[in-house]
């Protein structure tokens, strides 16, 4: 499956995925509760550095990460003052009119903060996602996390499945093509190719499956509750500087926030 | 001792009437390799899995019998247990892996296990080293060729040290290069003699050397032949021929000589006996009696493609690719995998749609015209016949093509009635596609394709994965619909076939045209078949090797070839 992941020695990438997932995690949920735009602003800029110089993403790369975010942000930034309902901003100063269309300042506001925490949001994920082999995330999770290594196994047996049904579902799509299948217009349509390709898709679907439970059967999977691990996941010293470092840096960037006046209260739900 | 003793053996699936594997006994002794043959059915994987308990404890049902591995009761002892005695490797390099990366498909088995890693290193290193395959560690397993998961799978097994190997048709999914890689695994591990082999194979010339004994399984599931390969193929050649099973091609001319009279001095198995056995016979062919093939006269372009170039991504498939294919050509587009075949195929389907000018049908500009009416002129054969279906009924599915084209009833039934006669489909008009084997599934491809009566026929990989009998049934069908004036265009990696079949070849490597022109003439061009990674046929290596002396025989290059040979 194609993900964001690349590989490369980094600090990041050194460390266990588990600890780039306590300090993201935190920062995910602190950008769904704020509600102006300088927090999420200081960890857009944190955590761009965080890449750059930990991640050791190059500039080039981190802004080809970059641009879709900022497109949308600024799509929806462009949109949202006109989406909002008017009654929220009525009382703030009007910046433009032109016929039904009104700009209320406070709608613009709102944007700016919604599309800043939008862009905090997905931006906290990425030192995670760019720096972690999906292989060592499950063996954290089965080694530290305890989730079953079953489990924990089907999952990387998914992320080989999906693109081979991807290319599957194509293949199957243009043999029905040249069998000279029209796909009629609307949903009777595409449900009909939906049934259709779903037959030759879960045959090979269950085949395949069926064959990989048979292999890993063969070499002795399940066999004990416990199996050992040839690398082990662990938290050492650099994942706990990391943890606790971002975890201050964070609670620093709050109370300096807090003591310029500038962190607003915090919602659990907020209107958007 | 034996270390593989099957006692009277029967097992059962469910939802089958018939038993797989009927009153089966066998016994290898440690150290043996033995090659299992029979026709497609008759129980050669089942028989597989009962050697490490995946039969019953997995899959199917022990009816009766035993079978026990180095002393250990299959039934009683875990599958977990066998692991660490018993391998297999199995035919499909995807389907086979646990994970993503090399290093973790090796360990995997051993962590199952329990092992610490300071045994583990010792042992990756060791297996990665056997195969050959050190430099592969780091590699996520996606991006290995063919042959190289197949190294890479046998590594993993290699690693649990197993005493006994078994190797379920590991070459079937794979290219000439990969099969040769396997093949040379096999030689490697034979020759440190610490393991005890069991193969399914049909690809047997380049292996014969290696195998000590043949069993041969009857289509009920039990055993119709055991013995030395030499004796096996000597007297039960007909009887094998007649099942459909695959035998070394140097085994079949023998026998095909036999019936014309002709007695050999040896039975040849392999290549090396095969020269000696035939060249008393060959020493008395006139040299004028070699046919040549007649080069073709027919030359009204069927399609023409110019300048096609083509990437997915940043990855090139075809680089200014220009042919010319006539009407009533058998043409075979030849390569390893990777090499651009199925890429310009789609092209002429128009799956992938060629640019505007680079692919002319019947002098017409392809882009031109409709997928509709391209499906009117041509028919593609997908490599694997199950993405074509889209009915319930083996009926149907051949009506489909014809109502699609809105034909009157009366042609729909008299047409499709026809083409089920033809391809011996009839008896299951009702049946579901999906229900049939696969050489009936390959069949019904190709008759759903014809319904149309297209005039261009593209067939991707026509006998992969079919047994003899299949594959040369196929073929005599397209060789038949070729004589009637249609062309068909062949996507292949079996020079037997194109040698065979073909009146024209493109081979291609790395996305260019390497050779387009007479299959012999390629055939004696070895630096142009290395670099479009083809190897040739067992029996036209033989001529090769007869050439150096009777240099006459340099263009006899299939079964018939030798059979038309004049004294």
């Amino acid at each position: 499956m194609q993900t964001l992941y690349q590989p490369y020695d980094s600090p990041l990438h050194r460390l266990n995925p588990l600890s780039k997932l306590l300090v993201s995690i935190p920062q995910m949920t602190l950008m769904l509760l704020v509600s102006e735009p300088w927090t999420p602003l200081a960890f857009v800029v944190l955590t761009s550095l965080n890449l750059l110089i930990l991640g050791r993403v190059s500039l080039r790369r981190f802004l080809r990460l970059l641009w879709p975010l900022l497109v949308l942000v600024f799509l929806f930034t462009a949109l949202y003052p006109f989406l909002v309902r008017q009654t929220l901003v009525q009382h703030t100063p009007l910046l433009f009119e032109w016929g039904i269309i009104k700009l209320y300042q406070g709608g613009l506001y709102l944007a700016l903060v919604t599309g800043l925490r939008i862009m905090g949001l997905l931006i906290s994920s990425l030192p995670f996602s760019i720096t972690s082999d999906s292989a060592d995330f499950v063996r954290a999770l089965v080694q530290q996390a305890h989730l079953p290594y079953r489990i924990g196994y089907s999952t990387l047996a998914a992320f080989r499945f999906v693109p081979m049904l991807q290319s599957e579902m194509s293949v199957v799509q243009a043999a029905h093509r040249v069998r000279g299948v029209d796909s009629q217009p609307g949903w009777r349509g595409s449900l009909e190719r939906l049934r259709r390709s779903a037959v030759p898709l879960l045959t090979t679907a269950i085949r395949q499956a069926e064959r990989t439970a048979l292999a890993m059967d063969a070499r002795a999977f399940g066999a004990h509750k416990h199996r050992s691990y040839f690398r082990r996941m662990r938290f050492k010293t650099w994942d706990w500087i990391y943890i606790l470092g971002s975890w201050i840096l964070s609670g620093l960037i709050l109370l300096a926030l807090r003591y310029f006046g500038l962190l607003g209260s915090l919602h659990v739900l907020q209107i958007l | 001792m034996s270390i593989i003793e099957i006692r009277a053996l029967t097992v059962k699936y469910a939802r089958r009437k018939l038993a797989a594997l009927n009153q089966l006994s066998l016994h290898v002794q440690k150290g043996e390799t033995v090659l299992l043959l029979g026709p497609s059915g008759s129980g050669k994987s089942t028989l597989a899995l009962t050697l490490n308990g995946l039969l019953p404890q997995a899959v199917g049902e022990l009816r009766e019998g035993s079978v026990h591995i180095a002393g250990l009761d299959t039934q009683e002892h875990s599958v977990a247990d066998l692991a660490q005695t018993v391998g297999i490797l199995f035919q499909d390099p995807d389907a086979q892996f646990a994970t993503l990366k090399v290093e973790d498909e090796i360990v995997f088995g051993l962590e199952n296990l329990g092992h610490d890693p300071h045994t583990m290193e010792a042992r990756i290193q060791q297996a990665l080293a056997d195969v050959g395959a050190a430099a592969l560690r780091e590699r996520p397993v996606s991006a290995l060729s063919g042959g190289e998961k197949q190294r890479v799978a046998l590594a993993s097994l290699l690693a649990m040290q197993p005493e006994v190997l078994i190797f379920d048709e590991p070459t079937a999914n794979l290219d000439s290069m990969g099969t040769q890689q396997v093949f040379a695994l096999l030689a490697e591990l034979k020759s440190r003699g610490e393991h005890t082999l069991v193969l399914i194979e049909h690809k047997l010339d380049e292996l014969m050397h290696l195998i000590d004994r043949v069993v041969v399984l009857n289509p009920q599931g039990g055993i119709l032949a055991d013995g030395a390969p030499r004796h096996i193929f000597d007297d039960f050649g007909p009887a094998l021929q007649e099942m459909g099973v695959w035998m070394p091609q140097v085994a079949m001319l023998a026998h095909e000589l036999r019936r014309q009279g002709v007695e050999l001095p040896l039975f040849p198995i392999t290549l090396g006996d095969a020269v000696r056995a035939f060249r008393p016979w060959v020493a008395s062919v006139h040299p004028e009696t070699v046919e040549t093939a007649a080069p073709t006269t027919q030359s009204t372009p069927a399609m023409q493609v110019k300048d096609l170039s083509f990437s997915y991504g940043d990855l090139s498939a075809l680089q200014s690719v220009s042919i010319q294919i006539n009407k009533g050509d058998f043409l075979a587009i030849v390569g390893a995998n990777g090499a651009g075949k199925t890429t310009l195929a789609k092209h002429l389907m128009g799956i992938l749609r060629p640019p505007l000018g680079a692919i002319a049908l019947e002098g017409g500009e392809f882009t031109d015209i409709p997928t509709k009416a391209v499906a009117r002129k041509i028919g593609y054969v997908f490599q694997n016949p199950e993405h074509q279906f889209v009915t319930e009924t083996v009926w149907d599915e051949v009506a489909y093509g014809l109502r699609v084209m809105q034909e009157d009833d009366d042609t729909v039934t008299r047409k499709t009635q026809e083409l089920l006669e033809t391809f011996g489909l009839a008896r299951y008009a009702k049946a579901n596609p999906f229900t049939l084997s696969y050489g009936e599934k390959r069949r019904l491809s190709v008759a759903s394709m014809l319904a149309l009566g297209q005039d261009i026929l593209i067939l991707d990989e026509p006998t992969f994965g079919q047994d003899e009998r299949n594959a040369t049934a196929l073929l005599e069908i397209l060789r038949g619909l070729n004589q009637q004036g249609k062309t068909v265009i062949v996507v292949t990696h079996d020079m037997r076939l194109v040698l065979e079949n073909a009146n024209r070849v493109v081979a291609m490597s790395a996305g260019k045209v390497l050779f387009d022109g007479a299959p012999a003439e390629l055939a004696g061009k070895p630096e142009l078949l290395s670099e479009a990674r083809l190897t040739l046929p067992p029996l036209a290596r033989l001529s090769a090797l007869l050439a150096t002396e009777y240099p006459h025989l340099r263009n006899v290059l299939t079964l018939d070839n030798y059979l038309g040979l004049k004294h």
